[in-house]
């Protein structure tokens, strides 16, 4: 596998250690010839600046907007004329149980989705290092694969091969009918099995670059200290990949919270009596099924909110390590 | 390769092969028993002996699901949205990220935290907003409104992603273009834009995947045009709770997934290498 | 980096590129137009065996098409479950709207309200046919003296048995509630590869029939005042029979829980349960299982001896929605649609029953599988609460919930129906 990239080799193999890198250590490259463009930057971003200011903040807003107001099919169909809640979207949300336990529901799930994938990434990012060119090639391929399916195709793959019918792992694990969907936890299990296997090879390839590029010398001296694999990974490895991992751990809390086509499809939208609700689902059901737009819309600005707390607390991380944007 | 290579005991290393081998099997299985199911006859499907292989494969179920519904056309209706999206983004993700990378102007990192942030917003939670939006726009039950929300969807990763790739071309290069007396136009579709594809066909995956994906725009949106449906629509056709068809399921699963897996593999080389530039930059 | 001040510039550039305009409103007026060429929108219900139906339609479609040049019809089968959002979503954009649709009864005055149906009460009287529509069908379509459909067809509900496995296992066909439980255990017990009774944790119009039996029922009041009756005693009890048969010792909760009425019709046709409560609609599906040749139906017992648990008058209307550009093309494929002759091919096909009473009688003289669905009709029917309200406690899954709570033993009965009573009042509250 070799590399094919624009980037000159000093700077590919450097720039892993992100702490090191500071950018006071190379402020005439950084700063000095970049262009002050006048307008041309400007005029570079617009297309992107239109199309997510129409498609993106515009939504969000209107978002925001309908979680303040009453709204309702009788309101949508021009029925009724839309009235100004403030709050009381809010407050209902909040004195409704079912919300606090899908709220906590889909953290829960959430955090163990992303520390499945990040352990299972991790972990075979670095068994890829430990072995030959053709286990590495299967292996890459066959994430490659779990990550090139749908999800909508996965989540139908992954219910068939735990049809308690007609699938093969009941036959395989001796649970004879067991049905996976029903319990509450089962189901949850199913659909985390699910994400874990369709989003650990972005984190396992994006690490495993990221290894490839530590210096040899590094793990070599450190292997001769006679330091054990788990200690290598914790001392060595772990702190040089900081902003590799920072990444990809911000990016599978992403996806992971937002997670919606596996829960709809796995569980029939929602669960039995709606256990395996998560935020995502909760609001499309509310909005689109029981045409509680505001109520929905509230739902998706918390979920927002939440996720908006998760991003600043990353950008604050970077300005502490020193990072620049 | 060597360089990375750690001075590995043989035993361990042997077992750290027949665990990869093994771990890349259970990997593959789904996808394996996906395209078993597809070829397997009906009456095997639904046996509650399952086995691994299948002694009689049959292309019955494909012919079911090409010959019930208008399933050429969903794809070639999915091939457009996907394709539109990925050229659209990659374009303007293109320009953006050349525009913070090498330019320095008021707001650069207001704008940066701005595409960060504009990656949490929940795009489920949007389809409320959104519907009112395309329908105001009259796109409703076209592909247009699928296109439209996933290039805005795909864009802030992709400038994000491509940082790294618009950087790492040296600025002498740019210099040299100038003294040369390239226009600014000339140096960005000319010498940059060759210089940073490896990058956007990285970035393109991203945006393929989630456009490929779509399942709940084209529910919400394609309201009763059946002629712009697209593939996640049509599978679902299959999967009725009741009485699901996992012969069909699966050949038209099957039909979904080989686009993306031979695009993947495709790209296979430039994706690993790229995302280890995105992501160290 | 000062963070803070770029989050503010960030918010501030927000704010200023969203432009303060409320949401709009739809407006689902009628479109004016009224043309007499172009496509036609149809959607129909996808029933668990189509084949027949589609067949019905298509003949009625070739028909309609030759009788309209430059008119072309498309048709798409659309899940019951999740109708909802679709209609809902057709309602928002009446450009994107079907034409005609077929709808539930229960969601008319939900649609109405809404303002998606259009008025045909003028069309409808000046129907030759109509005239021997049966009383309880032209409520189904009526709001407020206005008619907003043709009806379709009427859905009746009774109690599906295996006569075979009966015959071998020695058991009598159940005359009471407490028989029919007991006797879907002994099936179970004697044959643990069969359901006794199939029944669904989402099969709401097969577990009403218990609710009623025992003297309760869904709301009380009439017009707009409507409060919930689940928490009476009566009902609970109704609710308490229903769900006694989800377990190992009949239908175990594993499976049964999240089954709908079509699963459970889809369970019986396989061959797979000794009893099912399936509707005259469901005669095809179970006709093209391996159950074929070796069921009858009897009315769904009460609780006292020979009685007949009340059914749900269901049944499904065609409708033509306000939106539409081809008015006139649409209100006549709507009454082709539903014509008499149309509803006969359709019982024939489906086993549907007609809504007009001469050719229901004809249909009962032709086909005594019939009778039990008539005998039932003629026992009394009841129907859920007549509000828009009903159209969101439905989309809602208030029942469903309530039931699959009960069920996987989660809340128990009191608990449950309080719960849902509570989600209903919120409900008749709100949508009036």
């Amino acid at each position: 596998m070799r590399r094919t990239t624009v980037a000159p080799p000093a700077k590919r193999s450097a720039p892993a250690t992100g702490a090191r890198r500071a950018p006071a250590t190379t402020p005439s490259r950084r700063r000095g010839p970049r262009p002050r463009g006048g307008w041309t930057p400007w005029l570079y971003l617009a297309p992107a600046l239109a199309v997510l200011g129409a498609l993106l903040v515009y939504p969000v807003y209107q978002l925001g907007l309908i979680s303040f107001l009453e709204y309702t099919q009788a309101q949508v169909s021009g029925g009724e004329p839309t009235r100004f809640r403030g709050l009381a979207n809010y407050t209902d949300l909040f004195a409704d149980d079912q919300f606090g336990q899908v709220l906590l529901a889909t953290v829960g799930f959430a955090a163990a989705c992303v520390l499945g994938t990040l352990a299972v990434g991790c972990a075979l990012a670095v068994l890829l290092t430990r072995v030959r060119a053709l286990p590495r090639l299967a292996l890459l391929l066959a994430a490659l694969g779990a990550w090139a399916t749908p999800t909508i195709t996965g989540s139908t793959v992954w219910l068939f091969l735990f049809d308690p019918d007609f699938g093969p792992v009941n036959r395989l694990l001796g649970l004879g009918d067991f049905s996976w969907t029903y319990g509450r936890y089962s189901a949850f299990l199913l659909v985390l099995l699910e994400v874990v296997w369709c989003s650990f090879p972005f984190v396992m390839i994006t690490v495993y670059a990221g290894i490839r590029a530590v210096p040899g010398e590094v793990l070599e001296a450190a292997a001769l200290d006679g330091a054990s694999q788990w200690r290598i990974w914790r001392s060595v490895l772990a702190p040089m990949l900081r902003p590799i991992l920072g990444i990809v751990t911000v990016q599978s809390v992403i996806w992971d919270f937002k997670v919606f086509t596996q829960i709809y499809v796995m569980t029939g939208g929602g669960g039995i009596a709606g256990q395996n609700l998560v935020l995502n689902v909760y609001a499309y059901q509310k909005a689109f099924a029981s045409s509680q737009y505001s109520l929905g819309s509230a739902i998706g600005v918390v979920m927002l909110l939440l996720l908006l707390a998760v991003t600043l607390g990353y950008l604050r991380l970077l300005r502490r390590q020193g990072e620049e944007l | 390769m060597s360089r990375v290579r750690l001075p590995v005991r043989r035993p361990w290393r042997l077992a750290a092969e027949a665990t990869a081998l093994l771990v890349a099997a259970v990997v593959a299985f789904p996808l394996y028993w996906m395209l078993l199911g597809a070829f397997r006859p009906a009456g095997e499907i639904e046996s509650t002996e399952p086995r691994p292989w299948t002694a009689s494969p049959t292309l019955d179920s494909f012919r079911r699901v090409f010959e019930q519904h208008e399933f050429g056309r969903y794809f070639v209706n999915s091939l457009v949205v996907a394709g539109s999206v990925v050229v659209a983004s990659a374009l303007i993700a293109f320009l953006a990220a050349t525009a913070v990378t090498r330019f320095r102007f008021r707001f650069r990192t207001t704008l940066l935290i701005m595409f960060l942030v504009a990656q949490m917003v929940p795009v489920e939670a949007l389809t409320i907003p959104l519907f009112f939006l395309m329908r105001d726009f009259g796109l409703l039950n076209t592909l247009g409104s699928l296109i439209l929300p996933h290039i805005a969807f795909s864009l802030p990763f992709a400038v994000w992603m491509l940082r790294g790739f618009v950087r790492a071309v040296p600025e002498s290069l740019e210099e040299a273009a100038y003294l040369d007396g390239a226009s600014r136009a000339r140096f960005l579709w000319r010498i940059l834009l060759p210089l940073v594809l490896p990058g956007l066909v990285a970035t393109s995956v991203f945006s393929f995947i989630s456009a490929w994906n779509d399942f709940l725009f084209a529910k919400s949106f394609i309201i009763s045009d059946t002629s712009q449906s697209t593939l996640p629509m049509a599978l679902l056709v299959f999967y009725k709770p009741d009485e699901p068809d996992w012969g069909g399921v699966m050949a038209a699963s099957t039909v979904m997934t080989v686009p993306v897996l031979v695009f993947f593999v495709l790209v296979q080389r430039r994706l690993v290498s790229g995302l280890g530039g995105a992501v160290k930059d | 980096m000062k963070l803070s001040v770029r989050l503010a510039g960030f918010t501030a550039l927000a704010a200023v590129l969203a432009t303060a305009c409320a949401p709009q409103t739809s407006g689902t007026s009628s479109s004016g137009k009224d043309e007499k060429t172009g496509t036609l929108r149809v959607w129909l219900f996808q029933e668990v065996d189509n084949q027949p139906k589609q067949r019905v339609v298509d003949a009625v479609l070739a028909d309609f098409e030759k009788a309209h040049r430059g008119a072309e019809v498309t048709v798409e089968y659309i899940p019951v479950e999740t109708r909802a959002q679709r209609v809902k979503a057709a309602f928002n954009d009446p450009r994107s709207a079907p034409d005609v649709i077929e709808y539930g009864n229960t969601d008319t005055a939900g649609y109405v309200k809404d303002g998606g149906l259009a008025d045909v009460t003028r069309d409808f009287d000046a129907w030759s046919e109509a005239r021997d529509t049966d009383p309880t069908a032209r409520r189904s379509v009526t709001v407020d003296g206005r008619v907003y459909g043709a009806p379709y067809f009427v859905g009746i509900r009774a109690l599906y048995y295996r006569t075979d496995v009966f015959r071998r296992l020695g058991l009598r066909v159940p005359r009471t509630q407490a028989e029919l439980i007991s006797t879907a255990k002994r099936v179970r017990a004697a044959r643990p590869d069969l359901y006794g009774l199939a029944v669904g944790g989402a099969y709401t119009y097969g577990a009403l029939p218990f609710l009623w039996a025992n003297g309760g029922d869904l709301a009380t009041g009439k017009g707009g005042g409507y409060a919930s009756a689940l928490g009476t005693p009566a009902a609970r009890a109704g609710i308490e029979a229903y769900t006694s048969l989800f377990g190992d010792d009949n239908c175990p909760a594993a499976k049964c829980a999240s089954w709908t009425g079509n699963d459970t019709v889809t369970a019986f046709a396989a061959g797979k349960a000794a009893m099912a409560i399936g509707g005259n609609f469901s005669h095809a599906a179970v006709d093209a299982g391996k159950a074929k040749g070796k069921y009858a139906v009897v009315p769904l017992p009460g609780v006292r001896a020979g009685s007949i648990a009340p059914a749900f008058a269901g049944g499904n209307n065609i409708g033509v929605l306000k939106s539409t550009s081809h008015r006139t093309l649409a209100v006549d494929l709507m009454k082709r649609l539903a014509s008499k002759q149309a509803q006969g091919r359709l019982f024939d096909a489906m086993g549907f029953l007609p809504t007009f009473t001469d050719v229901r009688e004809q249909a009962a003289a032709k086909e005594p599988f019939v009778k039990p669905f008539v005998d039932t009709l003629a026992a009394g029917t009841r129907f859920v609460p007549v509000t828009p309200a009903w159209a969101q406690i439905d989309s809602s899954l208030v029942l469903p919930t309530m039931f699959q709570e009960i069920v996987s033993g989660r809340k128990d009965v009191a608990d449950a129906s309080a719960d849902a009573a509570k989600k209903m009042d919120d409900a008749f509250g709100s949508a009036g």
